[in-house]
């Protein structure tokens, strides 16, 4: 019978089920307070995107209660999500299961 | 009450009744004292994860309740210049200078949740389909809450419009359409 050496018992700090490359999402919530008006213009000028973008993703936000509006690393996520808090948007931050 | 970018390219209310004007005034209010419990939407939670729940109680709200009240404050000023006309039934008028849009988006956005969540409206009365009583402070916060929407919207379509454009002033008209 084979015995296990200690050392090579897997631990919490050794699990590699959570990569350090595992991107973070931002997320956008519905708040049915926001005007879809206001949530497109905070998109365009956060994220720099066109107005076909951003009214699509201020669209998915508003028919399916949330969208993906951006992934990566943490503190650009941070970032990001600091920003559309500054515009009162419901926006949080999360571990992509992918 | 009709609004248009003016030739400065700043946003101009005129002929705003003085009940409206009222409402305007009441556009600094500071949210965190008059609906403590509605300005918890004013500073959500980021996620779930603690350490960055802790950051950001520490470092991130704090910043961000600072600059809210740094534009509530300017806000505050430009309703200080609203101008009272003259005859018989006077009106009001309200420029405000363009580079203090984004104070202004802001600051009707946070009174809005904050009103809204310390009533607690549902989705339903947000979209106009309850008329609200307006012998109750349940229903002239309601309707606080549409009239700020107004003038939020019409911010919103100044912008992208540019000088020049008038926007209808019928406060019961399309501009408070949402959706």
């Amino acid at each position: 019978m084979m015995m296990t050496h200690p050392d090579l018992l897997e631990s919490p700090e050794t699990d590699l089920s959570i990569s350090l490359d595992t991107p973070w999402l931002v997320v956008v919530h519905n708040d049915p307070v926001n005007l879809m008006s206001y949530v497109s213009m905070v998109f365009r000028r956060v994220f720099g995107w066109s107005r076909e973008r951003s009214e699509h993703h201020m669209m998915e936000v508003h028919t399916q209660g949330r969208s993906v509006v951006w992934s990566g690393g943490r503190e650009k996520a941070e970032l990001y999500v600091q920003q559309l808090h500054s515009f009162l948007l419901l926006a949080t931050m999360e571990r992509s299961t992918h | 009450m009709n609004f248009e970018i003016s030739k400065r390219g700043n946003p101009h209310f005129s002929k705003i009744h003085p009940f409206l004007a009222d409402l305007i005034k009441e556009v600094a209010e500071d949210p965190w004292e008059d609906y403590p419990e509605g300005s918890s939407r004013l500073l959500p939670p980021p996620g779930t994860d603690e350490e960055l729940l802790m950051d950001w109680a520490d470092h991130v709200q704090p910043d961000l309740r600072r600059r809210f009240q740094e534009d509530r404050l300017l806000v505050s000023h430009d309703i200080g210049t609203m101008k009272l006309g003259k005859g018989k039934h006077p009106v009001w008028s309200l420029e405000i200078p363009e580079d203090h849009v984004d104070a202004w988006l802001t600051t009707l956005n946070a009174l809005r949740l904050a009103i809204v969540t310390e009533h607690g409206f549902s989705e339903e009365q947000l979209a106009h389909k309850t008329t609200p009583d307006l012998s109750t402070l349940h229903g002239i916060a309601l309707l606080k809450v549409n009239f700020y929407a107004f003038l939020q919207e019409c911010l919103l379509q100044g912008m992208e419009l540019g000088s020049g454009h008038e926007i209808g002033g019928d406060i019961n008209g399309d501009a408070l359409n949402s959706d």
